[in-house]
């Protein structure tokens, strides 16, 4: 089949997005989420509308595509993700483009902080096994898991001044 | 810009993350002051150096409210009334010593009607419009509860009552930056303008409006 003329095709904006999660997430699953939760919040026409689709993601950022009518709706629908497949994401937009390279010159090529794992028990503020530094933040596994389960997430969040010996 | 504030947001050792965390959270975010709300039954586990700005009284009788906010009063604040049930619903619009009426749509109606919308406008206690329903809650759950939310706003629109926007986060990945709280905020029916009232003004004059009560006490 002949392609459209330019013209003729659909425009698109594009937004970046930042994701926090507990465990890393996959592309596939991260699209398939998207999908579902604006189906849940805007039904099968506006999924539709939106013609949403994840254009590029490398673990911790990435562009999704859509509409250029609809993307109040894509930020609301990004803004419902709460979970992807039992595992606590959030997905936070960076910023909108008209095109692709823009998008990642303007917001993709800042450099993320590395996250390395730690094995290391402490008190303060809470007794537990610190298992991954982020730059300044600490995740804590707790002994007492009546907190995290209140939170409905896996660890006690802490920063460096919070308990400076594991700097 | 504006300065964005979040006055819903509950720390450790009642959330999971600690102040310090959820501030460099919401700083990344673009909020430019997050406030700590407790429970008053977890009001007790925070050391003494490190209070809360503000507390949510969970309460179940109307007796049992009145004396929980005489206790509160004078050390925090931010007072909030854990919203649900109408009759607390109604004895929090009443009283003008509460500053925000947070989530009244938990119960098995909306919450507030217009008596009770009038009595807060009336007392000035703000309506506190807790957006985690889009991402704790799943299909009819939550439909049926942005249903009541939708109808709270516009009563507080038509009456004149204020409405502030919180995440009410129980660990940073509970937290939103405005502007996709606001892009949430417009399918509850309020506009961009609004919206950005509700995150800034609004939560800002709480804050103010309660320092220059105790100043005039004083």
């Amino acid at each position: 089949m002949k392609p459209l003329s330019p013209t003729l095709r659909d425009n698109y904006r594009y937004v970046a997005f930042r994701l926090s999660f507990e465990d890393p997430i996959r592309a596939r699953d991260l699209q398939t989420e998207i999908e579902r939760t604006t189906k849940s919040l805007f039904g099968d026409v506006g999924l539709s509308k939106l013609n949403v689709r994840v254009v590029a993601f490398d673990g911790t950022k990435g562009l999704v595509r859509c509409n250029i009518r609809h993307v109040p709706e894509l930020q609301a629908a990004l803004a419902s993700i709460g979970k992807i497949k039992s595992n606590r994401v959030c997905v936070t937009t960076i910023g909108t483009s008209g095109t692709i390279k823009a998008a990642i010159e303007k917001y993709l090529q800042i450099e993320e902080k590395t996250r390395r794992n730690i094995s290391s028990y402490v008190t303060v503020p809470v007794s537990g096994k610190a298992v991954r530094i982020c730059g300044e933040e600490i995740d804590i596994v707790p002994e007492d898991r009546k907190t995290v389960d209140r939170a409905d997430v896996q660890f006690i969040g802490i920063t460096i001044d919070d308990n400076e010996r594991l700097i | 810009m504006h300065a964005y504030v979040d006055i819903g947001v509950h720390a450790f050792p009642e959330g999971a993350d600690t102040l310090k965390r959820l501030t460099l959270a919401a700083y990344q975010l673009g909020f430019s002051q997050i406030a700590v709300t407790a429970h008053s039954p977890h009001w007790s586990q925070f050391p003494d150096s490190s209070l809360p700005l503000g507390v949510e009284i969970v309460a179940a009788t109307v007796r049992d409210l009145r004396k929980k906010i005489a206790f509160f009063r004078d050390i925090s604040t931010i007072i909030s009334v854990h919203g649900g049930d109408e009759r607390i619903n109604r004895a929090a619009c009443k009283d003008d010593r509460v500053d925000v009426l947070m989530h009244p749509e938990r119960g098995k109606y909306s919450g507030i009607n217009q008596v009770t919308a009038k009595l807060a406008e009336k007392n000035e206690v703000a309506l506190g419009l807790s957006l985690d329903y889009f991402w704790k809650t799943e299909e009819l759950q939550r439909s049926r509860l942005l249903a009541f939310q939708r109808r709270n706003v516009s009563l507080c629109k038509k009456f004149g009552v204020q409405v502030i926007i919180t995440s009410d986060a129980y660990s940073h990945l509970d937290l939103r930056a405005p502007r996709q709280l606001k892009a949430l905020a417009g399918l509850l029916l309020l506009s961009d303008w609004e919206a950005d009232i509700a995150l800034s003004k609004a939560p800002l004059s709480i804050i103010k409006r309660r320092g220059q009560k105790i100043e005039a006490n004083l």
